[in-house]
């Protein structure tokens, strides 16, 4: 378990080098599967309770990826802690008969929970699975669900969201990658959905608002989230950067999702690799 | 089959029985969209209330969250009317339950055009071919309280979604506490080799009553074969009537995409030439109107069905 932020930087550095090898082969959503790196790197790598050796245990943290189409940083990151290797991704990913693809399938991954894909999905679902550990008297595990900020414009959503605060799903963990774009640009030309910290606050959630690219503000926020057995729903407004860490994908709705050529890959890699050594030196290894 | 009795209102009888069940499953779980009342609850959600849930009116959320349910090892029943379960959540019903294979229960009332004055917002004439096209759904169409009870315990037990569609007209009673009957495997509440109803849900009281005066105005034998499964479908069945040489179908649906359409598919399959016809509603919306009256003008109630099956015999074919 990395609990170093170092350590879990470094990690979210090599799913972005991963994705970013991974993009130079099939057309992945790169620009939302960078921007929410940090975070899910955090999350599987340091947050969840989660046995790879046991994915159906009782006792586990659920993850629903509501934004199934991050469906590649998922992997990767489910790949980091020994659910397959990172080669069978590399392998597997968008070929015929593979586990892997555009979005997840647990028809053929059994560490994917719900299959999603479709937007405004994951939380509904999350709120139901939440209901049901809590009738099961499962004080100790949280479902956390990824949503991102223009899948918020699904109806649905605010469904879930109303019905997580009647239930009390203190259990719930909602995770909003707000990194401004959409599939037709940006979140706030195409809809009107405006302050989303106020708008779960007024109903009724536990809100928390952060940049979602910086480790050790994502560390703090999980370290401090409300017991499972607390009873208001907790959303997470992560303020990220669609494409973050690649400057030319960095808030370009049109690296929604690509293909990269070895150029731009070579380039990517040493931004990425320059960045994070010029922060922790090349033999850091502390706080 | 039962003599005539009063006719009964199916909702009334499952909603006191889900109760019942409540006691022998102890993972069954009711989720409603605020028709609790409407879905006959009340009396499950003063049992059970850690294990009745009332969403809202937001059905895209009662399937999902029902979903969540089901994934964690509950059976949760989810009720709403026909129209709203499997159209306004009709890609949650697809996606979070028969695309993940979700243990859920989803109960329908108001299908066909039996919410009658409420009009065409709350009929449910395509549900049917909505939901048999679904991977993995099982679709149950009862005609009568005693096999509605029946099959719902039989759909509890088993693991994997169901459709479970009933009217919200009143119904005769048809069989008695005595008959048994199986998912997957037609009734056939009058046997009769001159010709054959196919029938499921309400057409299933209208077809008996037209096979009864047939047999005593023609002397001839109709057999009624009550279709309670749509799917899987009885295939067996269907090729056991076909001998008959004449088969009706009849269903409370858009005869498009109903059970007339699997019943011909199988009898194109298995190179079976009968006279065929099938009843139901006719490819097109009407004003609002009783269901009786709308059952009649579009003749699927015992008049129409009989006087299709009179037009056979009429033509010597």
């Amino acid at each position: 378990m990395l609990k170093k932020i170092y350590e879990l930087e470094k990690a979210a550095l090599n799913i972005r080098l991963q994705l970013l090898k991974l993009c130079t082969m099939q057309t992945i959503h790169i620009g939302g599967d960078l921007s929410i790196a940090d975070v899910m790197t955090a999350l599987w790598q340091y947050q969840m309770k989660y046995d790879k050796d046991n994915p159906k245990s009782e006792n586990r943290d659920r993850f629903v990826l509501s934004k199934g189409h991050a469906s590649a940083v998922t992997s990767l990151n489910q790949a980091a802690i020994g659910c397959f290797e990172v080669d069978d991704v590399f392998k597997e990913y968008a070929a015929d008969g593979g586990r892997f693809s555009m979005h997840s399938c647990n028809l053929v991954n059994p560490y994917v929970e719900v299959s999603t894909g479709s937007l405004g999905h994951g939380m509904p679902v999350a709120c139901g699975i939440a209901a049901a550990l809590k009738l099961k008297k499962n004080t100790i595990n949280r479902v956390y669900t990824v949503m991102g900020d223009g899948e918020q414009e699904e109806g649905s959503v605010w469904e879930a969201a109303m019905n997580s605060v009647k239930y009390q799903l203190g259990n719930l963990v909602a995770i909003v990658d707000c990194n401004g774009f959409q599939a037709d640009g940006a979140v706030s030309e195409i809809s009107g959905i405006g302050n989303l910290a106020e708008k779960y606050q007024v109903f009724g959630w536990n809100v928390i608002e952060f940049d979602g690219n910086d480790m050790s503000k994502i560390k703090e926020n999980f370290d401090n989230l409300p017991k499972a057995d607390s009873d208001k729903p907790t959303v997470l407004i992560c303020k990220t950067v669609k494409g973050k860490g690649v400057p030319f994908m960095e808030n370009q709705a049109k690296w929604h999702a690509g293909k990269i050529n070895e150029e731009q890959y070579l380039q990517s890699v040493k931004i990425l690799e320059d960045n994070f050594y010029l922060k922790w030196g090349k033999n850091a290894r502390e706080d | 089959m039962q003599e005539k009795t009063e006719k009964v209102f199916v909702r009334n009888i499952l909603g006191e029985y889900v109760s019942e069940l409540g006691k022998e499953f102890d993972k069954l779980v009711v989720v409603n969209a605020d028709l609790m009342g409407t879905s006959r609850n009340k009396s499950f959600a003063e049992k059970f209330s850690q294990r009745s849930f009332n969403v809202g009116i937001a059905e895209q959320n009662l399937v999902s969250f029902s979903a969540g349910l089901a994934y964690e090892g509950f059976i949760p029943l989810a009720f709403s009317m026909a129209p709203f379960l499997t159209m306004r959540a009709c890609e949650q019903v697809r996606t979070d339950i028969a695309y993940n294979n979700a243990n859920v229960k989803l109960i329908a009332s108001y299908s066909g055009v039996s919410g009658g004055i409420s009009g065409a917002t709350h009929w449910a004439i395509e549900d049917c071919a909505i939901m048999t096209s679904m991977p993995g759904m099982t679709v149950i169409e009862p005609s009568d309280a005693t096999q509605a009870k029946i099959l719902l315990k039989q759909a509890v037990q088993k693991v994997g979604p169901v459709y479970f569609r009933t009217s919200v007209e009143a119904q005769q009673d048809i069989y008695g506490e005595k008959d048994a009957f199986e998912i997957g495997k037609a009734a056939i509440p009058i046997k009769g080799g001159d010709g054959a109803y196919i029938c499921s849900g309400v057409t299933v009281q209208f077809a008996i009553e037209a096979a009864l005066q047939i047999r005593r105005e023609f002397n001839k034998k109709i057999r009624v074969v009550d279709m309670h499964t749509i799917k899987p479908i009885d295939r067996q069945a269907i090729i056991d009537a076909a001998k008959t040489g004449r088969i009706i179908v009849a269903q409370d649906h858009n005869i498009i995409g109903g059970l007339g359409f699997m019943v011909a598919s199988i009898l194109a399959e298995e190179k079976l030439a009968v006279n065929f016809k099938i009843l139901g509603i006719t490819d097109k919306f009407v004003p609002m109107a009783h269901a009786p009256y709308l059952y009649h003008q579009f003749g699927y109630d015992a008049d129409g069905l009989k006087n299709s099956m009179i037009e056979f015999f009429k033509s010597n074919i």
